[in-house]
């Protein structure tokens, strides 16, 4: 149905958000703040590797003990440590200055630590003793081994790649989790982000008394749908700002920032769970957004909007508590619970439809609920707003809302 | 019948319950195309209750509210003009913006809106202002802007819930030059105020809401005529007779005030008192004002309120 002027306010809304340097400053904040701390980490990684590195290599007197019996003299001779009989003694020359360090490796190295005393060089540079012991241990037990193979297996760092079928057909496995799990992302983003400016999207017109001139050259429910609509693509306009860093943290920082090695090109994009997902996301985004902008048009104030907004907003997060059985046992009752309860199905059916355990039929049972209710709380939204909005200064009882249908 | 034979306004046995207390309880009164009509009523009289029923805003609980021979809706608010009672603006968004969506939502084209308002801010010498944040400009500014937003699209209804309400006096005379203004284009405005000399001014008919229904309807002179009608002053010396066609309400030495019960002949009442030995000084005759019949019928309602 043709929603008269319904173009009109989503543009008006879009425009007007997306051309103020408030939203920009605020949206803006989260990207450049990623990107300060990925620039960060970046420079803190690569210091820290090579300060590894280097501090591996680093020429300082040492000393060491072996009860073990597992360290090479040979790769200890290249650092340029020496042999010391007496313990107590090595310690006590560290303390008096006469050497750098001592090394003190344990019968077993593997469950007794080994001890590394060393003259105090400040904080970062202290951690070259224990570099310069590890490496020690590690060389010479690799020369012990004497097989290239046989360390890395031993090191466990061989590549696995695994296959998984499902109903006769292989399975995306992570690649086929990943894509309809951005609609949870997308979900989550946009509702955490835009959940104050819904519920107050409408007092915006209260408090400037502003809706009755609205009213008169539009039906309240084009309003509020104009404004679902444009709080969705502001989100969307959002994200993507948000998303930007990341994905240039990825593209060219990602081993310094021990991203894993995702290949887009594996992902899976199976049209029953995407389909799904999307119907879902626009659903839970209908029924969260309509409740809160019902939310706003019945209180007077910002403020007091705010406080109902808290504990629907903890509704969303409650099923993320329990994400280990609904990924382990979503057929357990907290689960289903979790499913049909309106406000927070949206999340959990997003989850399970991600890891592939929301059936096509309860898929639908969902969908329909957050489609029906969503429609409901619109129409009561709309109502509300009606006779909510014009009360200017006190809260609107809603019985006496409900009074006025006759 | 036409669309456009009838009144412009027609309401008809309307009545407006929330919950169980009655606002309106049976209004009727039709505004004819062209008029300006006067909504006249106490505080918590039903006025602007009336007003946001006719217009949509709230569902009436029984009765016919029409404007061009149908309910209200909102695709045809480019026709309307509405100042209601609580009124402002969108205020962190520029002047021309605000202005322009409006006249959207009215149906005029953008190019056409921004036109309309630009040359409304030249004449209300704002067209500096037209960027400016609406909060960036004083209340007086604000209101002009505000009369601007009203009267966009050059509507066929103007309805001002007390239009005056707030507004300074230099925008007190602008707006009741658009009113004239508007008046003279063909415009129906309906007011909705207290301002009795403004009524009296500007306004062809009157309707008169009391405890949810029309206490009286009409033209201001009818109106007039059904609150006492012609007061007759005379100065005087003799004495004054009794008579059937007036009752002297005041009478000090040489001056009384008459109410004149009947449609006055002037004539009559002179000879009756020149044939009883008056000798009349001056005769002169007042309307009762509507300001009066204001006080005369709310003050009731209020003395009996406080009792």
């Amino acid at each position: 149905m043709k929603r008269h002027n319904l173009g009109t306010v989503v543009s008006f809304e879009v425009i007007r958000t997306l051309t103020k340097r408030r939203f920009w400053l605020a949206t803006l904040m989260v990207p450049i703040a990623l990107a300060i701390v990925i620039g960060l980490v970046v420079s803190s990684n690569e210091s820290t590797i090579s300060q590894t590195e280097s501090q591996k290599f680093s020429k300082f007197s040492f000393t060491y003990t072996d009860a073990s019996g597992y360290v090479n003299p040979a790769v200890v001779a290249t650092l340029g440590g020496t042999k010391a009989t007496d313990p107590t003694r090595a310690i006590a020359d560290v303390k008096a200055g006469v050497v750098d360090a001592h090394f003190d490796y344990p019968a077993d190295p593997t469950k007794q630590p080994t001890q590394v005393y060393g003259a105090d060089n400040g904080i970062f540079d202290n951690g070259k003793y224990a570099a310069v012991a590890t490496h020690i241990l590690l060389t010479s037990a690799r020369d012990k081994i004497g097989d290239n193979t046989l360390t890395t297996l031993v090191e466990g760092t061989f590549p696995v790649v695994s296959t998984t079928y499902k109903n006769g057909r292989e399975s995306g496995g992570i690649n086929e989790v990943i894509p309809p799990m951005g609609f949870l992302v997308i979900f989550y983003v946009v509702i955490v982000l835009l959940a104050n400016q819904m519920a107050m999207s409408l007092l915006e017109e209260k408090e400037n008394r502003v809706t009755e001139m609205i009213l008169t050259t539009l039906d309240p429910t084009t309003l509020v749908a104009g404004k679902v609509v444009s709080l969705f693509i502001i989100g969307l306009v959002q994200m993507l700002a948000f998303a930007l860093p990341v994905v240039g943290g990825y593209l060219f920082f990602r081993t310094e920032l021990n991203m894993p090695d995702l290949d887009l090109s594996h992902l899976v994009f199976s049209p029953g769970p995407m389909i799904v997902g999307a119907l879902i996301l626009i659903g839970g985004f209908t029924l969260f957004t309509t409740t809160l902008v019902a939310i706003g048009a019945i209180m007077p104030t910002a403020r007091d909007a705010g406080q109902v907004l808290a504990p629907l907003m903890v509704l969303i997060f409650v099923p993320f508590y329990t994400i280990s059985i609904v990924v382990s046992d979503p057929h357990s009752f907290v689960v289903q619970l979790f499913t049909y309860f309106p406000y927070s199905a949206a999340v959990t059916a997003l989850l399970r439809n991600a890891f592939g355990s929301l059936s096509m039929l309860e898929a639908a049972i969902v969908i329909a609920e957050l489609f029906g209710l969503g429609i409901i709380v619109l129409r009561i939204a709309v109502r509300l707003f009606r006779y909510g909005s014009i009360s200017y200064t006190d809260k609107v009882s809603l019985k006496a809302v409900f009074a006025k249908e006759k | 019948m036409t669309l456009n034979d009838g009144p412009l306004v027609h309401i008809q046995n309307f009545r407006m319950d929330f919950g169980e207390n009655t606002v309106v309880r049976d209004l009727s009164f039709d505004i004819n195309r062209g008029e300006t009509f006067g909504f006249l009523g106490s505080n918590g009289s039903g006025k602007t209750t009336t007003i946001r029923a006719l217009l949509g805003i709230y569902q009436a609980t029984a009765g016919t509210l029409h404007i061009n021979g149908r309910p209200f809706r909102p695709e045809d608010g480019g026709s309307l003009g509405y100042l209601p009672e609580e009124r402002g603006l969108y205020k962190k968004e520029s002047v021309i913006d605000v202005m322009t969506y409006f006249g959207r939502l009215k149906g005029l084209s953008k190019p056409a809106a921004v036109a309309w308002s630009m040359e409304y801010l030249e004449r209300v010498a704002l067209g500096d202002k037209a960027r400016l944040r609406v909060d960036k400009l004083s209340s007086g500014q604000q209101q002009k802007v505000q009369l601007g937003v009203t009267i966009m699209n050059d509507p066929e209804l103007l309805i001002l819930d007390e239009p005056t309400k707030g507004f300074d006096p230099v925008n007190r005379r602008l707006l009741m030059d658009i009113i004239e203004e508007q008046r003279k284009a063909g415009s129906t405005v309906l007011m909705v105020t207290h301002q009795m000399e403004e009524v009296e001014r500007l306004c062809d008919r009157v309707v008169l809401l009391k405890d949810g229904v029309a206490e009286a309807y009409g033209t201001i002179s009818e109106v007039q005529d059904q609150y006492g009608g012609t007061t007759v002053h005379l100065k005087y010396s003799g004495t004054l007779p009794d008579s059937a066609h007036y009752r002297v309400t005041l009478r000090e030495k040489h001056y009384a005030e008459m109410a004149v019960t009947d449609a006055v002949d002037e004539a009559l009442i002179v000879r009756e008192l020149v044939e009883a030995g008056v000798m009349v000084r001056s005769f002169a005759t007042t309307k009762v004002s509507l300001e009066e019949i204001f006080v005369k019928v709310y003050g009731a309602q209020n003395d009996r309120a406080g009792e």
